[in-house]
């Protein structure tokens, strides 16, 4: 076990001060002088053609400095998705009709507030309701209300990726019966795979969007300046580089005159990675007025307005042997896409490529369809897809264990995949600690002792999850810098974005730990598209594999080089050398040495004037360009896989179906931790989410609209909800990770959430097979195998 | 919020000549923990805003053991909660206030705004209610004592004229071997409240001399369960009894389906409430000074 | 709308200022007076992240009135420190990396105050209760009351004074 100084420590966050004083800026505090304050008309109708909008009562009113509607931005469309195969089909503003309610309808930047709200209200829109469909398999339905006709890029548009280096043009794409993405993945021969199977089992899960609900609500200030054509903006988001290129491509600013600015940001969860309408209008209000412009979302907007979780039925059919070994299975998922298509051609794909790594099923089929509905926009939360099949599995996996008269945890760990595998998409598992994530985990729960033991109304249960480490996408590199300072600090330039999970941190332990330097010896310019060098930022899991490892590396760099230079200095070989307390020593001969910023005056000096600047970069996978088919799976995505194996013991109060979490044990492999606090924070933190998912976080909708949009209705685990959580490393170091480091953030959410339905079927036998498991509903349950 | 004009006043009398002048046109402002949020997203927009929150003549506490307690309306829910006097003369109102919303709203809030704003699924009422409570109206025109129950007329409604305020709440003293219990369901512990039932039992010579049961959540107001009073009245509780009090309450109630659960599930949950809270009171009745 | 004169004193300083009457405290704390550190995360009077400390009692600054505070004295986490020394929970909360984002950060530390305040000792439980008017989406729940436990049982740990 390799000893290191300041990896593997809870060495105290560096955003600590800012953030317990209150001086951590985040976009929802930045003011700027003669800033306009901008809101949203929103549709009331879920699908209804636009006959008219009349803004000038708005416009006239004392104070509105700015009204747009969707003539501003007509025929512009953007999306998370803009590929050859899907272009992007979602408007700025609703054009000719609205698809779903809460879209965005107009805008009206004014001198604050209230005025702004005023405004709005002045604004008449004629609509004419038209036939709406809010379910995906009834969208799908000949007959049923089609949402969108073709979607045909406009004369001359490139997609997204043609501008970022695919030589494949952009076609039209007819969303026939509402489906607007697809997905069929498969290896083997499933048919022949059910053949040999001695046991099939097919069951079918409905899960429910659910919202991020991130304490900072979304919103953006924007800041153009007409004289040189510069938009300054401050998001609430996981990574500007998306941002930026959307903004420049719907507003034809170049890229270059775009920056983000470093802001600290109020959690995210996947929420608020991708492109939004607030921002392109914000930007556009701006351009228009030519002043500050800041457009924060109202709580009950980001439930309408931004983005859930994707809501999925999953289908799965899987043939085992009696022995327990999987021969075959057989997945089908719908996925409820909303009014345009968000992530979910990504989402349907995630759904297998997430878990392809945790067991070897020899022949699978993974087939998917997305259907437009007349309701809000689904994308990435926490996971992306992890958690919901990871529920509909695990779950499966439990009943499959029970019809067989198997121990799941030995089922589990018989069909598991081994260290050094390659995936069916050419992935090669380098680290794979999930057999020790479930030995620990069963272990220290004392599941095997537990199970179906614990007495009336009370059970345990044992899910796994595995999580990716970064990918391609825009701009498909993360890069560093680090300078050398003249008291023999250094200065590390990286762009990641800091939304609580760490990295302001943790990428300082790295550059500390391979320089020799003490954490506080790293002074820190992150976040900042014009300070920084470009990076993908934190919405793809490559936060810490990915973008941390060009930290890493740029450390390598600058120590190399230092070394060189001390190395003609003492006149020895740079081999010879090593690195401590901001000094050189021979390694031999600890007495001679030289300082730091002896090198650097040295260099300066004797090397042309040579600063001692570190560079380093990094590619989520370096073999591949680009990405995988999304469609067909094929093709390697990531580099590596963090794994995790979660126990939940739970009381069900049978008189009221009411499910209490008592105990969560997580075991996680996350490489290395780097910070261990931060690590435990991030285990815990996914804990209590997936107690959320698992047992009352649901967003509602009635005929289209969202019916429980604020904290009240849509109820979120609180302090007393908590259970006693045990966190356990089971970390597998990685070769390609930064000290063997993975992910953290993403991956344990799934399994506790499937641990906790597993547990409450033990406690119950009641086979629920959708989320939440709302009181309720195993109420029901109970009920029914009683009579 | 929509532009109003701010009224601060410092006497009942001057609050009721503001009420009595602006009529309909005019709100007033206690603690506004729920009053705020209305007006923040313009579901109320009154022209006049009354504040009523610093009037000291509406801040008291005082009790005595003819008349038992009188409350004034501004007492705010913290005080409740944390009450010496409270706790040792009506334990259960210290008690429920642990599950009324939060500590910070329960700092501001008020017992009387609470009531006013009339939710049917507020904590308060149905303890209030099976402790007989009553309350005081005035007006510029004088004044008037009605029992708690017939303050409430429908969700967010009450008997309370324009000109009118809530002065004061009376409970009379807690008779010897009484009990009371008070039980909610949420499904997160702090959580929006599905249903609730609070019960007070009285014992005399090992039998029930007097049953009040109200229930919160499964009615368009809180409610009085009289048939399953009737049940456990004059006649020695035991589990059996317990269990059709229980049903009564269930068949009483007349819940809603609305996102956060259907009809019939409230109706179980009445049943399982009733029942915790009768053996909770009576076990309270028994362990009570003679 | 005619603007109000109200006086009140925010962190130690005393303030007269005309407001329109239609704001909140938070309104007022961070557009009049610039202190940006409560924040808001709601419009239903749910999450706490408002939270501050008036007359020596934690309140949700967005659903109170402004000119409610007229004559008061009010507490933001701008005011905790004094002289450069980090109070006591904020040392803390720094120990047991108790905070992520941070968003909620400072709502919770105003009512982790006023509840030690009150009840120097709490048991878990009580602190969990009283801490139910904060949420947060980050941590679990599970540092930062470790971290409040931590000056609730130790209360000299980290300076003589508390304030």
């Amino acid at each position: 076990m390799a000893e290191y100084r300041v990896i593997g420590k809870d060495l105290p966050r560096k955003d600590s001060i800012e953030k317990v004083t209150g001086k951590a800026l985040y976009s929802f505090d930045v003011s700027l002088p003669d800033m306009l304050y901008a809101k949203i008309l929103r549709s009331v109708y879920s699908h209804a053609r636009i006959v008219n909008i009349d803004t000038s009562e708005a416009e006239k009113l004392p104070g509105v400095k700015a009204v747009i509607t969707g003539k501003e931005t007509w025929g512009i469309r953007f999306g998370f998705v803009d590929t050859p195969r899907y272009p992007a089909d979602q408007p700025v503003m609703a054009e000719d009709k609205v698809c779903y309610i809460g879209e965005s309808v107009a805008a009206v930047a004014a001198i604050d507030e209230d005025t702004a709200n005023e405004a709005l209200d002045l604004i008449e829109i004629e609509y004419e309701p038209i036939p709406a469909v809010f379910d995906p398999e009834e969208a799908m339905n000949e007959g049923a209300p089609q949402i969108h006709g073709e979607q045909v890029p406009a004369p001359g548009r490139k997609c997204a990726w043609q501008d970022w280096g695919v030589a494949r043009a952009a076609r039209s794409f007819n969303p026939v019966n509402n489906i607007g993405a697809a997905v069929n993945i498969g290896y083997g021969d499933t048919e022949k795979g059910f053949a040999e199977a001695d046991y099939i089992r097919e069951d079918t899960f409905v899960i429910p969007r659910t919202n991020h609900t991130c304490m900072e609500p979304h919103g953006a200030v924007a800041n153009y300046n007409p004289f040189t054509g510069y938009l300054d903006i401050w998001l609430s988001h996981m990574g500007y580089e998306v941002k930026r290129y959307w903004i420049s491509k719907t507003l034809g600013i170049p890229i270059g005159k775009i920056r983000g600015h470093k802001v600290f940001v109020g959690g995210a969860f996947g929420g608020k990675a991708q492109a939004f309408d607030y921002e392109i209008i914000a930007a556009l209000l701006s351009r228009k007025t030519g002043r500050p412009v800041k457009l924060f979302l109202a709580r009950d907007e980001v439930f309408t307005s931004t983005n859930n979780s994707v809501a999925l039925k999953i289908n799965v059919k899987k043939g085992v042997k009696k022995d327990g070994t999987i021969m075959a299975q057989h997945v089908k998922l719908i996925g409820d896409m909303g009014a345009y298509r968000g992530s979910v051609p990504v989402c349907l794909f995630l759904c297998h490529s997430m878990r392809d790594a945790i067991y070897n099923i020899p022949n699978l089929t993974h087939e998917g369809v997305g259907a437009y509905t007349n309701k809000s926009t689904t994308m990435s939360k926490r996971g992306h897809g992890s958690q919901q099949m990871t529920t509909a599995i695990e779950a499966q996996m439990d009943w499959i264990a029970e019809d067989l008269g198997l121990d799941p945890a030995e089922f589990r760990l018989k069909n598991l995949r081994n260290k050094g595998d390659i995936l069916p998409n050419r992935d090669r598992l380098n680290s794979y600690g999930l057999p020790d994530c479930i030995k620990k985990v069963v272990e220290a729960s004392k599941w095997k002792e537990k199970r179906g033991q614990l007495g009336p109304g009370r059970g345990i249960g044992l899910a796994v999850s595995s999580m990716f480490n970064g990918s391609g996408y825009w701009p498909f590199t993360c890069a560093s810098i680090i300078k050398m300072n003249h008291d023999g600090t250094v200065t590390l330039y990286n762009a990641q974005v800091e939304f609580g999970q760490g990295p302001t941190t943790t990428m300082c332990q790295l550059v500390a730990e391979e320089l020799g330097l003490e954490v506080e010896d790293v002074n820190l310019v992150d976040g900042d598209s014009e300070l920084c060098p470009v990076d993908y930022n934190n919405w793809l899991s490559g936060g810490m594999f990915v973008s941390c490892k060009s930290a890493l590396r740029a450390a390598q760099d600058l120590k190399q080089q230092l070394l060189k230079v001390a190395a003609e200095m003492l006149e020895e070989d740079a081999e010879a050398l090593q690195v401590m307390g901001r000094r050189v020593y021979i390694k031999s001969d600890l007495q001679e040495v030289v300082t730091f910023d002896e090198i650097l005056r040295y260099s300066i000096q004797k090397h042309d004037g040579d600063p001692l600047i570190g560079k380093g970069f990094n590619k989520a996978v370096p073999e591949i360009e680009f990405y995988p088919s999304l469609s067909k799976g094929s093709g390697r995505w990531t580099d590596a896989y963090s794994f995790t194996a979660a126990v939940a013991e739970v009381s069900v109060d049978e008189e009221t179906g009411r499910t209490k979490v008592d105990h969560i044990w997580v075991a996680d492999d996350c490489g290395r931790e780097i910070n261990t606090a931060i690590c435990q924070g991030q285990l815990q933190g996914q804990s209590v989410m997936g107690i959320g998912d698992a047992l009352f976080e649901e967003v509602m909708f009635s005929e289209g609209r969202t019916v429980n949009a604020n904290f009240v209705d849509y109820e979120i685990p609180r302090a007393l909800d908590v259970s006693q959580i045990t966190t356990i490393d089971a970390s597998d170091p990685d070769p390609n990770g930064p000290f063997g480091a993975k992910e953290i953030g993403e991956c344990a959410r799934a399994a506790v959430i499937g641990s906790i339905v597993n547990a409450v079927y033990d406690a119950t036998k009641v086979n629920v097979k959708s989320l939440p498991l709302h009181p309720e509903k195993i109420f029901r349950g109970l009920r029914e195998k009683t009579n | 919020m929509r532009e109003f004009e701010y009224l601060r006043v410092n006497t009942v009398k001057e609050a009721c000549s503001l009420l009595s002048e602006h009529k309909e046109e005019a709100k007033i402002l206690a603690g506004g923990q729920s009053l705020l949020t209305l007006l923040k997203m313009n579901i109320l927009s009154p022209s006049y805003l009354i504040d009523i929150k610093f009037i000291p003549e509406l801040n008291y506490m005082d009790f005595d053991d003819k008349d038992g307690l009188r409350m004034g309306a501004l007492t705010n829910h913290r005080t409740v909660e944390k009450s010496p006097l409270l706790k040792e003369k009506f334990p259960v109102l210290p008690e429920t206030e642990l599950v009324v919303a939060s500590v910070q709203t329960r700092n501001w809030g008020t017992i009387g705004g609470t009531l006013v704003h009339a939710d049917p699924i507020g904590d308060m009422a149905p303890p209030l209610i099976v402790l007989d409570s009553r309350v005081k109206l005035v007006s510029s025109g004088g004044e008037r004592t009605i029992p708690l129950t017939e303050l409430f007329v429908d969700f967010f409604m009450t008997v309370i004229e324009e000109d009118e305020i809530l002065h004061e709440i009376q409970i009379p003293p807690l008779p010897p071997r009484t009990g009371v219990a008070y039980q909610k369901f949420s499904t997160i512990e702090a959580g929006i409240k599905i249903a609730g039932a609070a019960v007070l039992v009285k014992l005399e010579d090992g039998v029930c001399k007097d049953a009040k049961i109200a229930l919160s959540a499964v009615a368009s107001v809180p409610m009085r369960s009289i048939g399953a009073e009737g049940i456990l009245k004059g006649k020695p509780i035991n589990d059996k009894l317990i269990e059709q009090a229980a049903q009564m309450a269930s068949t009483e109630a007349d819940p809603v389906t609305d996102m956060h659960a259907t009809d019939e599930y409230r109706r179980e949950l009445v049943k399982v409430l009733v029942r915790r809270a009768t053996k909770m009171a009576l076990e309270r009745a028994k362990a009570a000074k003679s | 709308m005619e603007r109000k004169l109200i006086k009140v004193r925010v962190n130690g300083e005393p303030h007269e200022l005309w407001i329109k009457p239609n704001i909140t405290l938070v309104d007022l704390l961070r557009n009049e007076l610039g202190l940006t550190g409560t924040k808001i995360g709601c419009i239903s009077n749910s999450c706490g992240a408002c939270t501050v400390i008036m007359d020596g009692m934690a309140i949700k600054s967005c659903s109170i009135l402004a000119m409610q505070a007229d004559g008061k004295e009010v507490l933001t986490v701008e005011g905790l420190a004094q002289d450069g020394t980090l109070h006591p929970l904020q040392q803390s909360f720094i120990d047991h990396a108790a905070f992520q984002c941070g968003f909620c950060t400072p709502g919770k530390l105003m009512s982790a105050k006023a509840l030690l305040d009150e009840n120097s000792n709490p048991t878990e439980e009580e602190l969990r209760r009283d801490m139910e008017g904060n949420l947060c989406r980050c941590t679990g729940y599970v540092k930062y009351i470790e971290a409040i436990m931590d000056i609730a049982q130790h209360p000299g740990k980290y300076s003589a004074k508390e304030g």
